[in-house]
C-alpha cells in the first residue's frame, strides 16, 4: 500500500487511491459497514451542496444532524434504548416487550459519525469551504489510520491536506517511526500487560478483596490510557509517514491538576468536539453559574453516552460533571490555588478520575457498585497479586511523565537518552510479544 | 475567603484544544528520533537482536549426554532444537536420525530410541537422535527448512510414518479448523493448511519470527524459565517474583522416562481397526515429506528414508490392503527419485505399543533389521 501511495501521492490517483485504502481496511472487518459509512458519508456530502444553494440552510442541517444522529441510535443505542422502554412498560406492569434489534455494532461507528457531523456544522457557521470532490469527503471520512479510534478530525484541518499537494519529508518518516514506536509499546507492553490483572479482577470481583479492586482499578486507569493513545501514537504515526499531521489526541492526562486540566490532556478531539459542538452552542460559560453548570452537566452525560449505551457510561460522564463543578468551586479559592500543592491536585485528580474509571470498565451498574461497595467495605489485608513488574513499569512512565513536564525535561531531551528510550522500547516489544494480544478498547465504540 | 469571579475560570473548560502551537503537536514526550538517531538505535538494536541470542549459547550450558534428545516439555523450542543439531553435529561423522515421535521415543527412554539401539549395534557413536515429538511431516519439513540448517552436507535418516495419512484429519486435510502439534511449523499463508484457522496477525508473528532469531530465542526462554507463558502472564502468576531470577541458565534434561507407559498395544485394545486412508497422491503430509527431501538434497545431504515401521497387525483387512497398495506407491516413488530407502518388515505384534511407536524391544529389532540390510549398509559405508 505504502509504495504505490508513495507513487501516486502527487497524481489524480492520490484520492482513489487514499479512498480505496480507507475502505479496504473498514471493510476488513465487516463489508456491511461500508455500505453504512458511504451512505452517511454521501448524506452529509449532498446535504451541504444542497445547503449552499439553499436559503434554507438550517433546514439541511438539520437532515444530517438528524441522519447521524439516527444512525447511532439504532445502531449504537437501539438495544439501549429497548430495553429500557421494556423495563418501563414492567414497571406499569404493561404485559408487553419490543423485541431486542440484536444489532451489530459497526467499528468506530462513533468517530467517523462525529468527524463528519463536525464538516456540515462547521460549514454551516460558515467556518469551512464546501468540499466539492465527493471521493475526497468520503476519504476524509474514512481515513484509515485515524478510522477506527481515532482522533475526530475536523475538516479544517485534515481537508486541506488532503486537497493540497503531499510533502514528506524525512522528518515526517523519522516522526512516524518515533510515534509508531512509543505507540506499539504502549499498546503490547504496558496496556496489555495490565489488562491479565484487570480482566481478571473485574471477571469475578466478589473473589477479591479491596486491595486488589482497588489496585485493579488503578491498574485500568494506565490500561486504558497506554491502550487509547498507543493506537492514537500509531494512527498519527501512519499518517505521518504520509505526510498527513493528525491532531494531538493526549497531553499527559494524569498529569492533570483539575478536571478541566484533565479533559484539556484526554481525548483531546473528542472533549474539544463537545465543547464546540454541545458545550458552546448549550450556552457555555455564558450566563449564570446554574446554566454553566447544567451545560457541564449535560455535556458529560451525552459524552458518557457516546462511549457506550449503558447507564454505567452516564453515570461515568455525572460524576466528571460533578467532580468539574467541584473542582471549578475550588479553584475560585485563593487556597486552593495558591497554597495547595501541585502535587496533591494531581494526585487528587487522578484519584478521582481513576474511581470514576470504575463505571467506565464496569460491565453494568450492578457491577460497579459491587466493587465500589467493596473496595469500601472489604478487607484490605489480602494479598493483591498485583505484579510488581507492572507496577515498576507504571510508576517508570509516571515518572518519566513528571520529569518530562519539569524545568528537568532538557535530560529527557538530549539524543543519547532519547536513543536509550526507543533501544529500551523495542527491546521490551519483542520480549512482551506474545500471540494473545487484546483488541483497542476503543474500538468498541 | 476570596473568590474569583466565575467567568474568570474558564480557560480549561471542557478540554484546551484549539490549534495547539507545533511544539505541542509532536506530543510523544521527547521520545522523537532524526534520521541519523534513527541509524544510531537500528545499529545499537540490530547488535542486541543479533548478538544476544548467540552470547547466551555461550552463559547457558547445554549438556548433551549419550542418548540425548530434546526435553519433551521442550518439543516446540525450536531455537533450542537449532541449537542442539548445530552442537552435536559439529562432529562431521555422527549422522542425524529425523522424524516424528518414533524417531523420539514416545514409550522409550531415552537410551531405549532407534538411534541408542543402532550405536549399540554398531559399537559406535554415531547416531544422534534429532527427532521431535509430535513432528508430522508438514511441521518437519518447516523443522528442517527453517532451523535445521545445521543438518546440511551429510548423511541423514529421514523417518515418515504413514500414520500421518490414515485419516484426513491426520493428514491436515479436514476443512473445520482443528488443533495439531507444531502450527509454527506448518507454511502460515502458502500452501493453505485447510484446518489452519490462525488470524492473519498470528501468521505474521509466526512467519517473522522464523527469520528473525532474536523472537526464536525470546520463545526459547518462554518455555525454559517462564512455564511456556508470555512474560506477562508468567508476572501475572508469579507478582513477587523477579523474572531476572527466573533466568537459572539451568537446561531442563530430557527426562529418564518415557511419556507414554510402554504397554504393548494388544494388553491395552487389542481390536482391529479401519483407517479412512489418504493416498499418496492427494496426501499433504506426503507431499511435505517430498518437500523436506528435496530441501535436503539441495543442502547437499546423502538421505537415507526410513519407510515406516507401520503396525499393520492392528488393521482390518480391507484397511491393510489398500494400505499395502499405498505402501507399494511410496515404495515405488522413492525408487523412481532415487532415495535410499527400506520399509522395514512389520515387526511382532507385541513390540508395537500402538499404531507406529515401536516398544524397546522393537526399536533394537528395528535397528537389527536396518544394519542386515544391504542397503542401509551401503548408505553407511558410501
Amino acid at each position: 500500500m505504502y509504495p504505490v501511495f508513495l507513487v501516486v501521492r502527487n497524481t489524480r490517483l492520490r484520492t482513489p487511491w487514499l479512498f480505496l485504502a480507507s475502505y479496504v481496511f473498514y471493510g476488513w472487518w465487516n463489508p456491511f459497514y461500508l455500505l453504512l459509512i458511504g451512505y452517511a458519508s454521501a448524506v452529509d456530502f449532498v446535504a451541504v451542496a444542497f445547503m449552499e444553494r439553499s436559503q434554507r440552510k438550517g433546514l439541511w442541517l438539520a437532515v444530517s444532524i438528524v441522519n447521524n444522529i439516527g444512525i447511532l441510535a439504532f445502531f449504537k443505542y437501539g438495544d439501549f434504548l429497548v430495553e429500557n422502554l421494556n423495563a418501563g412498560l414492567a414497571a406499569f406492569h404493561v404485559g408487553y416487550a419490543v423485541n431486542i434489534l440484536d444489532v451489530t455494532l459497526p467499528v468506530g461507528i462513533s468517530f467517523h459519525v462525529f468527524q463528519s457531523l463536525s464538516y456540515i456544522i462547521d460549514y454551516y457557521g460558515g467556518k469551512i469551504e464546501r468540499e466539492k470532490n465527493l471521493l475526497r469527503y468520503m476519504t476524509f471520512v474514512s481515513f484509515f489510520p485515524q478510522l477506527v479510534a481515532g482522533p475526530i478530525e475536523r475538516a479544517r484541518h485534515l481537508l486541506p491536506q488532503l486537497q493540497g499537494e503531499s510533502r514528506i519529508t524525512s522528518r515526517n518518516v523519522t516522526d512516524g517511526i518515533s510515534l509508531f514506536v512509543v505507540g506499539l509499546f504502549k499498546k503490547i507492553v504496558l496496556a496489555d500487560f495490565l489488562a491479565l490483572y484487570v480482566d481478571k479482577v473485574y471477571a469475578d470481583p466478589t473473589e477479591f478483596d479491596a486491595a486488589a479492586l482497588a489496585l485493579a482499578t488503578f491498574a485500568f486507569a494506565w490500561q486504558i490510557y497506554f491502550d487509547f493513545s498507543g493506537y492514537t501514537d500509531m494512527a498519527r504515526g501512519i499518517g505521518s509517514v504520509m505526510g498527513f499531521q493528525l491532531v494531538l489526541n493526549f497531553r499527559n492526562p494524569y498529569l492533570a491538576t483539575d478536571l478541566g486540566d484533565f479533559w484539556s490532556r484526554w481525548h483531546i478531539s473528542l472533549s474539544s468536539w463537545f465543547r464546540d459542538y454541545v458545550y458552546v452552542p448549550l450556552g457555555g460559560n455564558r450566563g449564570g453559574a446554574l446554566q454553566l453548570y447544567r451545560n457541564i452537566f449535560l455535556t458529560m452525560i451525552i459524552s458518557g453516552l457516546w462511549h457506550g449505551a449503558a447507564w454505567n457510561f452516564v453515570i461515568w460522564g455525572a460524576l466528571h460533571a460533578i467532580g468539574r463543578m467541584l473542582t471549578r468551586e475550588l479553584e475560585r479559592t485563593t487556597f486552593y490555588r495558591e497554597r495547595v500543592p501541585r502535587l496533591l491536585k494531581q494526585v487528587f485528580v487522578f484519584s478521582f478520575v481513576t474511581f470514576a474509571w470504575i463505571f467506565f470498565r464496569a460491565t453494568s451498574v450492578e457491577h460497579a457498585w459491587t466493587i465500589v461497595t467493596r473496595i469500601a467495605t472489604a478487607s484490605w489485608t489480602a494479598d493483591p497479586g498485583f505484579p510488581l513488574v507492572a507496577l515498576g513499569l507504571v510508576a517508570s512512565i509516571w515518572a518519566y511523565q513528571f520529569v518530562y513536564e519539569s524545568p528537568a525535561r532538557k535530560v529527557l531531551e538530549l539524543a543519547p537518552v532519547r536513543i536509550a528510550c526507543v533501544v529500551g522500547m523495542m527491546l521490551c516489544v519483542a520480549l512482551f510479544a506474545s500471540s494473545g494480544e487484546q483488541a483497542f478498547i476503543y474500538f468498541q465504540f | 475567603m476570596k473568590l474569583l469571579p466565575r467567568e474568570r475560570i474558564q480557560s480549561n473548560e471542557l478540554g484546551q484544544y484549539l490549534d495547539p502551537p507545533s511544539g505541542v503537536l509532536f506530543g510523544s514526550n521527547a521520545v522523537r528520533l532524526g534520521a541519523v538517531q534513527w541509524i544510531v538505535a537500528a545499529v545499537i538494536l540490530t547488535t542486541i537482536y543479533m548478538g544476544l541470542p548467540r552470547v547466551w549459547q555461550w552463559i547457558e550450558p547445554l549438556e548433551i549426554t549419550p542418548d540425548h534428545r530434546i526435553p519433551y516439555s521442550l518439543s516446540e523450542d525450536y531455537w533450542l532444537y537449532e541449537r542442539y543439531a548445530k552442537t552435536v553435529l559439529k562432529n562431521r561423522d555422527i549422522i542425524p536420525v529425523v522424524g516424528d515421535s518414533v524417531i523420539w521415543g514416545q514409550y522409550v527412554r531415552p537410551g531405549e530410541t532407534l538411534s541408542h539401539a543402532l550405536n549399540k549395534q554398531t559399537g559406535k557413536t554415531e547416531f544422534a537422535n534429532l527427532g521431535v515429538n509430535g513432528s508430522h511431516p508438514v511441521a518437519l519439513s518447516g523443522l528442517i527448512t527453517y532451523y535445521g540448517a545445521a543438518i546440511a552436507d551429510r548423511k541423514i535418516i529421514l523417518q515418515y510414518n504413514p500414520l500421518w495419512m490414515s485419516s484426513k484429519r491426520r493428514d491436515l486435510q479436514i476443512t473445520k479448523a482443528t488443533t495439531f502439534n507444531h502450527p509454527q511449523l506448518v507454511p502460515q499463508f502458502y500452501p493453505r493448511i485447510p484446518c489452519y484457522d490462525a488470524t492473519v496477525s498470528d501468521r505474521l508473528s509466526i512467519a517473522i519470527a522464523r527469520d528473525f532469531t532474536f523472537l526464536s530465542w525470546t520463545a526459547h526462554l518462554r518455555r525454559t524459565y517462564f512455564d511456556n507463558q508470555s512474560l506477562a502472564s508468567w508476572a501475572i502468576e508469579n507478582p513477587y517474583a523477579n523474572p531476572l531470577g527466573a533466568l537459572t541458565l539451568r537446561l531442563p534434561q530430557p527426562e529418564d522416562s518415557a511419556p507414554s507407559d510402554p504397554i504393548p498395544w494388544a494388553e491395552k485394545d487389542a481390536r482391529s481397526q479401519s483407517f479412512d486412508w489418504v493416498a499418496p497422491e492427494n496426501s499433504l503430509q506426503w507431499a511435505f515429506f517430498k518437500r523436506s527431501l528435496s530441501t535436503l538434497q539441495s543442502r547437499g545431504n546423502r538421505v537415507f528414508v526410513i519407510l515406516g515401521p507401520f503396525n499393520e497387525h492392528m488393521l482390518t483387512d480391507e484397511s491393510r490392503a489398500i494400505f499395502a497398495d499405498i505402501h507399494a506407491d511410496m515404495d515405488a516413488w522413492l525408487v523412481q527419485s532415487h532415495v535410499d530407502h527400506l520399509a522395514p518388515a512389520v515387526l511382532p505384534s507385541g513390540l508395537y505399543a500402538d499404531a507406529s511407536h515401536p516398544i524397546a524391544e522393537g526399536y533394537v529389532a528395528l535397528a537389527t533389521f536396518l544394519l542386515e540390510s544391504d542397503s542401509f549398509r551401503t548408505f553407511l559405508d558410501r
